[in-house]
């Protein structure tokens, strides 16, 4: 075990270099006033209170919020029932339509998006559903694949039980197949809300240029204003949505597989 | 009793194959029924379709009087419990059970109720809010059984439930398994390739074997009456011997004529007569019906299981010559070489083309170089001809190092035994004392360099050699001449008894009449 341990240095060096320093480089620049001296820091919550007393950000914020939650569920609704679908294919057609799902994801989303963007021109659309469209089409393989790996490691001996015990296919599927693919549910939910309430490429491609989500509001105090301090902590208020967002998926998840 | 499943010329192939040939058996209300039979014999097939989860290709499934073959598995009224057990792992042990009572949309009073009388019925009070993904097999086999059993079926279908427990538990379920089935009074269908599990539980047992049935009947009689050698064979231990049915009550195996109670017979008509293990005494061997001798012994706990030789096989002595061979030196090329006289069978040079390399192996010809390395053999000469007498050998390396041996052309006699239709034969040998010392499997051994073989005379297909008789220490030869005989087994009977014996003790055997059973020779299809 020890020697095992000691091969996993580097990556704890990375995370060090990587992950755990930016981070904290983020935490210090939320909580401290811009125009600092390199070396003195003055502490405050400003930051914070300025993002909360306008109604504008939290405009932005609510916004961001639907639209990431709407792509997620409609991303569900299309892609329960084609995992399903591919899940019961034949292992070489499985392994095909894998292949063509994942397909779009080689292609550089930039590209993807310039396309759309194109497509969308002729249509009529609001701002909101030319963004939501992008990002459905965009983060839909994600759902897929999650939920087809959970469908296709169910043991069919448990369906053939289900009739054996008078469940019918529809039954089966309620009682059996939904409640067991709970786990690539929720793996497929976080790897779409996720992408989706920070994505800035799309909104500022599909949206049109008066359409501004919290990862366009982050971009432009980091490139636009300059403004570090108060961009981290819109980096830093998404980010404690988010994990909050994750720990209640889990608490569901876990009383889901409790009852 | 009532009938309640009736199958009727069940046919069904999987791509091509056919593992159900015809199957018509009845199955009548509150059996305990066993499909017996090695994997692939088709009884897990036949469960299945009858549990609704396989289509047949022909036939017909009738069940409590109603044809069921366009039933779908959750309308059938019958229950699986399946090999694996198949538990839900999403929900708890209560819940498992209760499955199939919520899809009937009970009351929860009730469902709970139900669960709890289950729960008691396999011994699993309080282990309703269980994981049954933490259960040990026993436990899950249990609850698999309650979750099948609270459906009230008229039918429970067992597929090899026991297979993946251990020896002890297993025991412990059998019992627990037939007592449930008493108790609900409800017919099960098992379905086991264990013989034992068969005998120990079963009501009826149907033994089946390659897509059909072979015999269908109670414990008792498939034990005692087997129709055939398959049947006899995959029930118990046995005995068996070809035999003539002289007449009624008259059959006659290892030449002699016995007593038994068989009947119904073509005069003459060629059977297999069945003797099973315990049913013979073992007594002095002036009382016996057969005499013989004790050839092995095997303690098996409450009795011992003996293989008594009867009558001793063929044999053929040949003599083993033990002579000191000093290796040739070449001290030029740095090499060694050594060689063996050997004797050969002219019929051998006729019928087979002797290669180079056959010479090499019977001589044991082998050569080293300084460092110990063995060198091949290219050049090989003889003036060999098949027809008995002396002839020389040659062996070399590529640097010249040559030994020369003497080759015994030789016609042996064959020793036929046309009675037992075997024929044996061996050669004599030249070997060096090293040879035998170095020797790790001395009986294998002298096997192949005496070419020692049997064969049968009518289809010469080879029978094994199962002794090998000599007079000598291995480990401490000297050069001389010695005598090895090697033959075929013997008839050789396997023979329980609680009495103690040891290998070469000469005894008798008793058997009654009653305990020959006469079997009609299967069909070859």
């Amino acid at each position: 075990m020890k020697s095992f341990f000691r091969m996993s240095y580097p990556y704890i060096l990375w995370i060090a270099v990587f992950i755990v320093a930016p981070m904290f480089m983020i935490l210090l620049y939320a909580l401290t006033r811009s125009g600092n001296e390199t070396l003195t820091f003055t502490f405050t919550l400003d930051n914070f209170s300025r993002f909360f007393s306008d109604p504008d950000f939290i405009r932005v914020l609510l916004t961001s919020l639907r639209i990431a939650l709407f792509t997620t569920v409609f991303c569900l609704l299309i892609g329960y029932p084609a995992a399903l679908f591919v899940a019961n294919l034949s292992d070489r057609a499985q392994t095909l339509m894998t292949l063509l799902l994942t397909l779009p994801m080689w292609i550089n989303m930039l590209l993807k998006t310039y396309a759309w963007r194109g497509i969308l021109l002729n249509f009529d659309f609001s701002s909101e559903f030319k963004v939501f469209i992008g990002m459905v089409y965009d983060f839909l393989p994600f759902m897929i694949i999650q939920i087809h790996t959970a469908i296709a490691k169910l043991d069919p001996n448990l369906l053939v039980a289900a009739h054996d015990l008078g469940a019918n296919t529809w039954k089966s599927f309620v009682k059996v197949t939904l409640p067991l693919s709970v786990p690539g549910i929720i793996s497929g939910i976080t790897l779409v809300f996720l992408p989706a309430v920070s994505s800035f490429v799309i909104p500022k491609m599909l949206g049109g240029g008066d359409y501004v989500l919290i990862g366009n509001l982050i971009e432009i105090y980091f490139q636009q204003t300059g403004d570090w301090n108060f961009g981290s902590a819109i980096s830093l208020i998404m980010a404690l949505i988010i994990i909050a967002a994750m720990w209640a998926t889990k608490k569901l998840d876990r009383s889901a597989q409790e009852d | 009793m009532r009938k309640l499943i009736e199958f009727r010329n069940i046919v069904k192939s999987f791509d091509g194959q056919v593992v159900l040939k015809g199957v018509n058996l009845n199955i009548y209300e509150n059996e305990f029924v066993t499909l017996l039979g090695p994997s692939g014999c088709g009884k897990t097939t036949l469960l299945r379709i009858l549990g609704g989860f396989l289509e047949q290709d022909e036939g017909t499934v009738i069940f409590d009087g109603q044809c069921i073959d366009n039933v779908p598995p959750y309308r059938r009224e019958i229950n699986t419990v399946f090999q694996r057990y198949a538990l839900f792992p999403h929900l708890n042990v209560f819940e498992n059970i209760a499955f199939g009572l919520r899809i009937k949309k009970l009351g929860n009073d009730i469902i709970s109720q139900k669960v709890n009388r289950m729960l008691s019925l396999v011994n699993l009070e309080g282990y309703g809010k269980r994981n049954v993904t933490k259960l040990s097999g026993g436990q899950q086999q249990r609850v698999a059984i309650a979750r099948a059993l609270v459906n009230e079926p008229n039918v429970l279908l067992l597929d090899e439930p026991l297979g993946a427990l251990d020896l002890k538990l297993r025991k412990e379920m059998q019992r627990e398994l037939k007592r449930i089935q008493q108790e609900v009074g409800i017919t099960f269908i098992f379905v086991t390739h264990d013989q034992e599990e068969a005998l120990t539980m079963s009501d009826k047992i149907v033994v089946m074997n390659a897509g059909s049935i072979e015999q269908i009947g109670t414990p008792l009689e498939i034990y005692n009456e087997p129709v055939n050698t398959y049947v006899a064979r995959f029930i118990g231990e046995s005995n068996i011997m070809d035999g003539i049915m002289v007449s009624d009550y008259k059959v006659r195996f290892d030449d002699k004529n016995y007593e038994c109670v068989d009947f119904g017979f073509r005069p003459d008509e060629p059977v297999d007569v069945l003797i099973r293990p315990e049913d013979f005494r073992v007594v002095k061997p002036k009382d016996g019906v057969m005499r013989g001798e004790v050839k092995s012994v095997l303690f098996k706990g409450v009795h011992y299981e003996l293989m008594v030789e009867t009558r001793t096989g063929t044999s053929k002595t040949v003599q083993m010559h033990v002579v000191t061979q000093h290796d040739i030196v070449n001290k030029a090329a740095g090499e060694k070489i050594s060689a063996n006289d050997f004797y050969v069978d002219s019929d051998d040079l006729i019928n087979k083309t002797m290669t180079d390399q056959d010479f090499i192996s019977i001589a044991n010809a082998q050569a080293w170089d300084d460092a110990d390395r063995d060198i091949s053999l290219p050049h090989v000469t003889h003036n060999i001809e098949p027809r008995p007498g002396i002839y020389s050998i040659t062996f070399g390396t590529e640097k010249k190092t040559e030994v020369t041996v003497k080759v015994y052309v030789v016609h042996p006699e064959y020793v036929e035994d046309p009675q037992h239709n075997i024929g044996i034969s061996a050669l004599d040998f030249f070997i060096t004392p090293d040879e035998i010392m170095e020797s790790m499997a001395i009986s294998t051994d002298l096997k192949t360099w005496a070419s020692a073989e049997a064969w049968n005379l009518e289809d010469d297909s080879p029978v094994e050699i199962t002794d090998v008789k000599f007079d000598f220490d291995p480990a401490a030869i000297q050069e001389g001449s010695y005598d090895i005989t090697f033959s075929t087994r013997g008839r050789v009977y396997k023979v329980e008894t609680t009495s103690a014996h040891e290998a070469g003790d000469k005894v008798g055997l008793l058997f009654g009449p009653d305990e020959i059973h006469v079997m009609h020779k299967a069909v070859v299809e």
